[in-house]
C-alpha cells in the first residue's frame, strides 16, 4: 500500500479519531478543572487538614490510567461516559495541586488588604485569591491537558474512539505506520494545546503581574553582573 | 467620636490587651505608640474587627461595633498598611476604587472619585491611573493605599505603620501629606508607629501602650514635657533632645561641662601645676559658689606672673561669655568670629555653667543632624 493509498484510505477516520480524541481532551480537562478549582477553594480554607490530604490524593494519581479504566468499565460500561469519569478524576490533581499551592501562597499582606478593604470571603476569592494564584492554576491546567492528550489514547481500549484506535491497531496489527499516525498527531495536539494555553495565559494575565518576574530576573541578572 | 471600653484581647490565654479604655474625638489625629508586642496594632485591628475583641466594647458615634456586619463596617473605615497590599492584578485606577465598586458605586461616580484622589496627592490621572502598582515607586505605591482608604470617604481611617518601609526621604514628604490631607478633609485618623519623631510631627494625641495597657495619652508636647512614666522618657529619650534641638538648641545643650577651674586665691605656680596636669593652657577662675570671674591663661603668667602671688591680678574678662539659656547660634558664632578656642556659658546668675568649645560645638551639631551621641 502506498503511502497515497494509505492516506486515502484512513483520511477520514484520522480526522474523526483527531476530533473525538481533542474532544475527550477538553471536555475533561474542564470538567477536572471545575471540579478541582472548587476542592481547591475548600482545601485552602482548611489549610491544617489538607497537609494530609494531598498527599493521599497524590498516591491515587499515580494509580495507572490502564488500570483504573478497567476497573470502572466493569462498573459503568463500554461507553463514553466511562471515559469522561475516568479522564476527568485524572485531570483533577495537577489542576488541584497547583491551584491549592498558589492560593495558598497569596501573599498574606493582600488577604488583610482585601479584609480592610471589607471585602467578603467570596469576594476576595474571586477579585484577589484566584486573579493571583492564576499562573500557578494555569501552569496546572497546561500540565494537565499534555498528560490528557496521552492518556485519552486509553479511550480506545474500551472501544471509544479516539487516536488511541489506530495505535491499538497498528500494535494488534504489527503496522508501525498506523502507530505512527495515531502517535503524531497525538504529540502535534500535545504541543499544540500546550502553545495555545500559553498564548490564553498571556492574553489574561495583568500587565501589572507579568512584569515583576521580569524584572526581578533582571535584578537577579544585575546583582550576578555586580557580583562578578 | 470612637470610645473604646475595656476592651480586653488574649492570644491563647496570654493578654495582649488589658483594658483599654479611651475616645477619640472626631478630626482627632491619633498615634498610638509603644514598644514592640505592647498591643498597639490589636488595639488598632479590634475597630474594624479584623482581630476580635475577648470583652469590652468599642463604640463608634454611641454605636457598637458588634453591631454591624464586620464587612460593611469595614467599607467604612479606610485602612493602610505597612506592606502597601496594593493589588496587582488591579491598575491604579481599579485598586483606588476597590471599596467603591463593593458600594456599588456606578462607573462614572468612580472615575470622578479616583480622579479627584489623584488630584488629592499630585498623581495625573492620565499618567498614573492605568498604571500597574509594580510601575511605581514605594513612595507612589503607598501614596495609592493611602487614597484607596479614603475613596469611600469614610470619617475614620486606620494606619498600621504605613510609612515604615519607605526611605526617609519619602516617609518625611509622605507624613506631611497625610497630616495636610487629614486636616483638610477632617479626617478622623488612627495611626500606628514606633517611630517617636513620626508620631511627634503627626499627632493630635500621642497614646503610648505598653504591655497592653496605656500608660499615656497627652499631646506631643505635654508627652515631651512631662512623660508619665520611667518607659515613656526613655522611649522618647533621644527624640526629646533631637526634637528640642532641632527647634531651639541652646548654648547649655551644646556645652561641655566638666571645666578646670581655679580659685582666684590659689598662688602662679599652682596654677601653672594644674594647667600641665590638665593639660590645658586656660583655666576657668571661680570664687567658691562657682561665680565666674574670668580665665587666667598661661601667657599672662610667664609674662606677669609672680611666683608665689596669687592670680587675682592675672585675671582676664575679656573672654566671649554667654548665658545658658541664649541660643546656640550666637556661641558658635563668637567661637568663629573671635577665634577664641572656647566661649564660657554662666546661667543667669554669674554662675559658671560650662565651656563651648569647637569640638563640643560639633559635637552637638552631629548629634542635632543625625540624632547620634
Amino acid at each position: 500500500m502506498t503511502l497515497q493509498h494509505f492516506m486515502d484510505t484512513y483520511a477520514l477516520d484520522l480526522l474523526r479519531a483527531i476530533f473525538v480524541h481533542l474532544g475527550y481532551v477538553i471536555l475533561c480537562v474542564s470538567i477536572g478543572t471545575v471540579i478541582a478549582l472548587v476542592l481547591a477553594v475548600l482545601l485552602t480554607r482548611i489549610p491544617k487538614i489538607s497537609r494530609f490530604i494531598m498527599p493521599v490524593l497524590s498516591v491515587l494519581q499515580t494509580i495507572p490510567g490502564i488500570v483504573f479504566i478497567g476497573i470502572l468499565f466493569l462498573y459503568t460500561g463500554m461507553r463514553p461516559r466511562t471515559v469522561i469519569i475516568a479522564l476527568s478524576i485524572y485531570a483533577i490533581f495537577p489542576v488541584l495541586k497547583n491551584a491549592y499551592s498558589g492560593i495558598l501562597h497569596v501573599d498574606d499582606k493582600y488577604r488583610e488588604a482585601a479584609r480592610g478593604c471589607g471585602m467578603s470571603q467570596w469576594q476576595m476569592l474571586f477579585s484577589v485569591e484566584f486573579p493571583l494564584a492564576m499562573p500557578s492554576i494555569f501552569v496546572g491546567i497546561r500540565m494537565t491537558t499534555i498528560y490528557l492528550v496521552s492518556w485519552t489514547v486509553l479511550a480506545a481500549m474500551i472501544g471509544q474512539g479516539g487516536l488511541g484506535e489506530f495505535i491499538y491497531r497498528g500494535v494488534g496489527t504489527n503496522d508501525n505506520r498506523l502507530i505512527l499516525m495515531g502517535a503524531i498527531p497525538a504529540a502535534l495536539m500535545a504541543i499544540g494545546l500546550g502553545a495555545l494555553l500559553d498564548k490564553i495565559q498571556k492574553k489574561l494575565t495583568p500587565r501589572g503581574m507579568r512584569e515583576p518576574e521580569q524584572s526581578t530576573q533582571q535584578s537577579q541578572l544585575n546583582a550576578q553582573e555586580g557580583e562578578i | 467620636m470612637i470610645e473604646y471600653r475595656d476592651v480586653v484581647k488574649s492570644y491563647g490565654g496570654k493578654p495582649v490587651v488589658k483594658g483599654i479604655n479611651l475616645t477619640i474625638q472626631e478630626g482627632e489625629f491619633v498615634i498610638l505608640i509603644g514598644p514592640s508586642g505592647c498591643g498597639k496594632t490589636t488595639t488598632l485591628k479590634m475597630l474594624n474587627r479584623l482581630i476580635p475583641m475577648d470583652s469590652g466594647d468599642i463604640l463608634i458615634n454611641g454605636k457598637s461595633i458588634k453591631e454591624q456586619e464586620p464587612e460593611l463596617l469595614r467599607r467604612n473605615i479606610g485602612y493602610v498598611i505597612q506592606q502597601i497590599g496594593l493589588f496587582p492584578n488591579m491598575t491604579v485606577e481599579q485598586n483606588i476604587t476597590v471599596v467603591p465598586r463593593m458600594l456599588k458605586w456606578d462607573k462614572e461616580r468612580r472615575r470622578e472619585r479616583a480622579k479627584e484622589l489623584l488630584a488629592l496627592v499630585d498623581m495625573d490621572y492620565d499618567t498614573y491611573a492605568h498604571k500597574y502598582p509594580n510601575e511605581l515607586s514605594g513612595g507612589q505605591q503607598q501614596r495609592i493605599g493611602v487614597l484607596r482608604a479614603l475613596a469611600a470617604e469614610p470619617p475614620i481611617v486606620l494606619m498600621d505603620e504605613p510609612f515604615g518601609a519607605l526611605d526617609p526621604i519619602t516617609r518625611d514628604s509622605l507624613q506631611d501629606e497625610i497630616k495636610d490631607l487629614q486636616k483638610r478633609l477632617n479626617k478622623t485618623v488612627i495611626f500606628v508607629t514606633h517611630d517617636m519623631n513620626e508620631a511627634i510631627k503627626l499627632a493630635d494625641r500621642i497614646v503610648f501602650m505598653c504591655d497592653g495597657k496605656i500608660l499615656q495619652a497627652a499631646s506631643p508636647e505635654e508627652m515631651l514635657r512631662s512623660p508619665a512614666d520611667d518607659i515613656i522618657r526613655e522611649f522618647m529619650g533621644k527624640h526629646v533632645q533631637r526634637v528640642h534641638m532641632e527647634d531651639e538648641l541652646t548654648c547649655s545643650d551644646i556645652m561641655r561641662h566638666r571645666v578646670a577651674t581655679i580659685s582666684p586665691q590659689r598662688r602662679t605656680l599652682e596654677c601653672v601645676e594644674l594647667m600641665s596636669q590638665r593639660e590645658v593652657n586656660s583655666l576657668i577662675v571661680v570664687d567658691d559658689d562657682r561665680t565666674y570671674l574670668g580665665i587666667v591663661a598661661i601667657e599672662d603668667i610667664k609674662d606677669r606672673g609672680v611666683a608665689g602671688e596669687t592670680i587675682c591680678p592675672l585675671i582676664r574678662t575679656d573672654v566671649p561669655c554667654v548665658e545658658t539659656g541664649q541660643h546656640a547660634k550666637e556661641a558658635f558664632r563668637l567661637l568663629m568670629d573671635m577665634k577664641a578656642d572656647y566661649v564660657v556659658v554662666v546661667t543667669p546668675d554669674k554662675k559658671l555653667a560650662g565651656i563651648v568649645t569647637k569640638s563640643s560645638m560639633s559635637k552637638a551639631m552631629a548629634s542635632a543632624l543625625w540624632g547620634e551621641g
